[in-house]
């Protein structure tokens, strides 16, 4: 029993490495411009209050069959492991109420709403 | 002298010197010798698989146990497709002429050689047409097709240059239990 439960207490970077690298790839590189980079490029998003909440709506985060304080975990992992150089100075974690309520509000046009408060995809 | 002769004399000079080296090799060394060398390549060359892809984890390091040709091989419990292994690649390798999508599944198997959990990744090989030997169709983990990306069933060929199914191979990324 306690072997098994082990086995779904998974760690951050395992998440991300199930649910997240298949597309995104173990390095979070992506593959342009098919699948958007997770590299340096979502520090600099954190800039950008409306940015935060971008990271937990995407159809792909918001759909993973895991709970919202993995989720949380896995988007703050990303965010220090990727992104160290990026991301501003006064930059803080997302809580995880923060995840759950923005988890509910999932992005039917993802690219619209990056062009919106970021940038086009292609920029 | 003109230019045929000169590229007669050349090949005729390659030709002896290619003739006399061969037979000075087989004065000197047995058959064994050659075949032991020869033998010693072939192990060599298979235990460096030739995939291009990011490999943070070593492959090697994984114990392993059973047949890699049979769909029952533990690292094929999440693997839907045709086992590379069959069409003259390996579990970790592409077959010549074909080329691994960078976009994969991922999946988890149990080891039962160290009985630790790893997670596989299940890259598919594309731009060759359908390898139909030892097909193999296993589904841990495996979601229908509406949840995308975590559906086996799913060909992962994009982000290659042809777009055309060949085979899969199973690379392990590394442990679930760190």
């Amino acid at each position: 029993m306690l072997a098994s439960s082990q086995v779904f207490a998974a760690s951050p970077r395992t998440n991300y490495l199930l649910f997240c690298s298949g597309c995104h790839r173990p390095s979070g590189e992506g593959k342009h411009p098919n699948v958007p980079t997770l590299v340096a490029e979502l520090g600099r998003m954190m800039s950008v209050p409306e940015m935060r909440q971008y990271l937990v709506r995407v159809p792909g985060a918001s759909s993973v069959p895991i709970s919202d304080a993995e989720l949380t975990e896995v988007i703050n992992w990303l965010l220090t492991e990727f992104n160290s150089n990026t991301l501003p100075r006064n930059f803080e974690k997302l809580s995880v109420d923060e995840v759950s309520e923005a988890r509910k509000k999932i992005l039917a046009d993802p690219l619209k709403y990056r062009e919106l408060h970021w940038k086009s995809y292609d920029d | 002298m003109n230019i045929e002769k000169i590229i007669e004399r050349g090949y005729y000079w390659v030709d002896e010197h290619a003739r006399q080296t061969s037979v000075t090799l087989a004065r000197k060394l047995s058959r064994r010798n050659f075949l032991s060398r020869l033998g010693m390549m072939l192990a060599g060359a298979t235990a460096f698989p030739l995939l291009p892809v990011a490999r943070s984890f070593a492959q090697s390091s994984v114990e392993e146990v059973g047949d890699p040709q049979s769909c029952d091989y533990w690292r094929y419990c999440a693997m839907s497709g045709t086992l590379c292994s069959c069409c003259g690649g390996s579990y970790t390798s592409c077959p010549p002429g074909s080329e691994a999508s960078p976009i994969t599944w991922v999946g988890t198997c149990r080891n039962p050689a160290d009985n630790r959990n790893y997670l596989m990744s299940y890259n598919d090989c594309c731009g060759k047409a359908v390898c139909s030997r030892c097909s193999c169709h296993n589904t841990e983990r495996d979601k229908p097709v509406y949840f995308n990306s975590n559906s086996s069933t799913v060909l992962w060929c994009f982000g290659t240059e042809n777009t055309s199914y060949h085979c899969t191979v199973s690379l392990v990324l590394g442990t679930t239990d760190e």
